[in-house]
């Protein structure tokens, strides 16, 4: 009997110590992880350069095995995958090989499912980032710039950290200001090439369509989400300096926000234009999902989002043949350079937490050969960041490049290490802030103000230079 | 001992040695790795974090939109509160020989057993300054004069959401004191109708203090709810516009994954977890130590 109580007793406390021992061994664990991770690292590299010189044997490797998590968030992705038979197709070639495709509803979600299970040594094989999440999770990414996929694709080499290519961009990203045709033609507006342009004719179109309509809005954009408006106060600084890399360029400087600055003048801009009332009457209350239907419905006669954008104003009305693109004018005269955003997005990478990564990587080259990606990038509306498989834009998209022949094209790169830790220290939000300018009492200079102060102090405290 | 005692001895030895060793690893662990992790500058993913003392905590009481945040939370307390009088009321009436009763409990629960997400969608299009009903509804009665910008007036729209808090929390604590009002045996009640007592004084002298534990726990469920709401602004209004719909536990989240620094929203996390109980040590000595401190003699 006795003995059977401190049988269960020690079955318990062996329980107890089981849950004690996953909760503190994780710092040694790291620790390992990280070393293994460089080995790793290195591994791969030296793997991948044999890729390189020869792929069609990997190509044809039925040596591989296991079974690799392939976590998205994009659902236009997933759909495809769907309808597409990813996992069989790619069984065809690499036949020992299980994919278990593992769909998180958002991006947003996506980074904090990420942040967590990197911190638990428990990435999925592949996973996707953006540019600013590229050096968030530098540790956990391979280089993969020996990988045939890496040498086909432009961007990819343009957002190599400390020489690595961590991420292969699957699209490069436009940004539109997509507009009604037929609206522009009735209000008597000229698609705008300038800024001042583009504020004058936002304003005769809210003041033309508003008067008889009070639910009208010029220009779309659901600030209740805070995120909308990014084409304005994430991609403007860049756009008024001409410099992709604005973000990293504050990062080493005290008073970036200052009167004069780049970021300081595009600010101004988007503030004026935020409350001259083209935004409608309650911008503050209506989501992303909201305003683009609205905008569907010709409720609203611009709306600017990136090329994904089409894809769902297509899913709110039957009729686009009076829907045009132009690229946001954000130049103060004609004589300025046109600069248009471009960056890579979805950037697919092999964690340093996956065991198969032979297979992972063989993945991600399967997945940008012939026996895949075409078909996926001409289903959606994005465009091709693959050199061998370059793709005609959607004749909506390209007519922003037929109205902007003369476009200069800055590469946006979303902030390295040390913005990222000022952004952090500081809680600047850019986003937020836009969505803030529309609230009352709202002071753009004392904002900008104490974003210097924070600025020089946070710069200190990290003892960035 | 006999074999019986032996059996009941283990039973009972094994059932308080489970739950607490249960509560060790799941709570009181994750309690002290919580309080560890607050003096840290841990960014979430890096396996590396340092130890920077108090550093956290000063942080913390210097933030003042962590402090409008937590201002918004106390709407979301007081007017709960306030609340739970019509909610005790209500329940009484329920308990009492009323029409379609049953229908009407099924009513007034239904909102807290849907899903907080769903509900705060649906009020988010309810309260929609375009195409929203809850206009419609008021221009239908000639009352245009009272629409405002329900979701993005920093002036109400706490009240707005606390209002949706309202309607899905209700019915949950009405259910509450209708089970702790239905547990009062019936004899007690007609010994008092029979020496004369009217529905006020049944109420007063004898199903008052009769619930005063369910009361207690309802007004603990108050502060705890109040300090951590979080569905509902976070999907109405995202904690917007600025930080005015904030609250203590959106702003921990954001501080967490948005601006990677969970050093300082474990902070945070510790600060609400003392609060909850500093609050309600206040509330019971206002309520038990003054207000029903003549009924106690």
């Amino acid at each position: 009997m006795k003995r059977r109580l401190l049988a269960s007793i020690l079955t318990c406390a062996l329980t107890a110590s089981i849950f004690m021992g996953c909760g503190s061994s994780n710092k040694g664990t790291e620790a390992n992880s990280e070393t293994t991770a460089a080995e790793q690292s290195t591994q791969e590299s030296e793997e991948s350069t044999e890729k390189e010189e020869a792929p069609v044997q990997a190509a044809s490797n039925e040596d591989l095995s296991g079974t690799l998590t392939f976590a998205i968030w994009d659902n236009n992705l997933n759909d495809f995958i769907e309808e597409n038979d990813m996992v069989g197709k790619f069984q065809e070639q690499y036949p020992n090989v299980e994919i278990e495709v593992e769909k998180i509803k958002d991006d947003s979600e996506y980074w904090n499912a990420m942040k967590m299970r990197a911190s638990a040594n428990q990435l999925p094989d592949i996973m996707f980032n953006k540019p600013f999440t590229l050096s968030r999770f530098k540790d956990y990414l391979i280089d993969l710039s020996g990988t045939t996929a890496c040498a086909n694709n432009e961007l990819a080499s343009g957002y190599a950290l400390d020489g690595k290519v961590l991420g292969i961009p699957m699209t490069s990203g436009y940004e539109y200001v997509f507009y009604w045709k037929d609206m522009f033609e009735e209000a008597g507006v000229e698609v705008p090439t300038t800024w001042p342009e583009f504020e004058a004719a936002a304003k005769t179109l809210q003041d033309y369509f508003g008067k008889d309509n009070p639910d009208f809005m010029a220009i779309a954009c659901g600030l209740k989400d805070e995120w909308p408006d990014y084409p304005y106060m994430e991609f403007m600084p860049a756009l008024e300096s001409a410099n992709g890399q604005n973000w990293n360029t504050m990062a080493g400087q005290d008073a970036p926000f200052a009167e004069g600055t780049d970021i300081n003048k595009a600010y101004k801009k988007v503030y004026e234009l935020f409350t001259s009332g083209v935004l409608g009457k309650d911008p503050l209350g209506l989501g992303n999902d909201q305003v683009t239907s609205l905008f569907a419905a010709k409720n609203a006669a611009i709306i600017a989002l990136g090329d994904w954008g089409l894809q769902n104003i297509q899913g709110g009305t039957d009729d686009i043949s009076q829907l045009g693109t132009f690229y946001l004018p954000t130049r103060n005269s004609e004589s300025d350079p046109y600069n248009v955003i471009v960056q890579g997005d979805s950037f697919m990478g092999v964690t340093t937490h996956s065991k198969n990564q032979d297979a992972a990587i063989a993945f991600v080259e399967w997945f940008y050969s012939d026996a895949w990606y075409p078909d996926y990038i001409n289903y959606v509306s994005s465009a091709s960041s693959m050199v061998n498989f370059p793709k005609e834009k959607d004749p909506v998209l390209a007519e922003s490049d037929t109205l902007c022949p003369d476009k200069v094209l800055v590469m946006y790169d979303g902030g390295g290490d040390d913005f990222t830790a000022i952004q952090n220290e500081t809680t600047f939000d850019y986003k937020k802030l836009g969505a803030q300018m529309m609230t009352e009492g709202f002071d753009l200079d004392a904002a900008l103000e104490e974003l210097n102060t924070k600025w020089a102090e946070a710069r200190t405290k990290l003892g960035i230079q | 001992m006999t074999k019986l005692n032996k059996k009941r001895r283990q039973f009972i030895i094994m059932s308080l040695i489970i739950p607490m060793l249960l509560l060790i690893a799941f709570v009181v662990f994750p309690a002290i790795d919580l309080f560890r992790m607050s003096l840290t500058n841990w960014d979430g993913y890096s396996p590396e974090k340092d130890f920077i003392g108090i550093e956290n905590y000063i942080t913390m009481i210097q933030n003042k939109d962590l402090w409008m945040s937590l201002k918004n939370n106390a709407v979301y307390f007081f007017i709960h509160l306030f609340m739970i009088v019509g909610e005790l009321a209500f329940a009484v009436l329920l308990t009492g020989k009323l029409k379609a009763a049953k229908f009407y409990k099924i009513m007034v629960f239904m909102p807290y057993i849907i899903n907080g997400v769903a509900i705060s969608y649906a009020f988010s299009y309810f309260f929609s300054p375009i195409n929203g009903a809850f206009d419609a509804i008021l221009s239908t009665v000639h009352l245009e004069s009272l629409i405002r910008n329900w979701l993005s007036d920093p002036k109400i729209v706490n009240y707005v959401l606390a209002f949706v808090s309202l309607w899905r929390f209700s019915g949950y604590h009405i259910i509450l004191f209708m089970a702790a009002l239905q547990s009062i045996p019936q004899d007690v009640l007609e010994a008092a109708e029979v020496d004369g007592a009217n529905t006020w004084q049944l109420f007063k002298y004898i199903q008052i203090p009769a619930i005063m534990l369910m009361v207690d726990f309802v007004l603990f469920d108050n502060i705890r709810g109040a300090l951590q709401v979080f569905d509902i602004p976070f999907v109405m209004t995202a904690g917007g516009p600025g930080y005015a719909s904030s609250t203590f536990t959106l702003y921990t989240i954001k501080t967490a994954f948005t601006f990677s620094n969970f050093g300082l929203a474990s902070t945070m996390a510790v600060a609400i977890m003392a609060m909850i109980v500093l609050i309600y040590v206040v509330q019971n000595y206002l309520i038990h130590g003054l207000v029903l401190k003549d009924r106690r003699k």
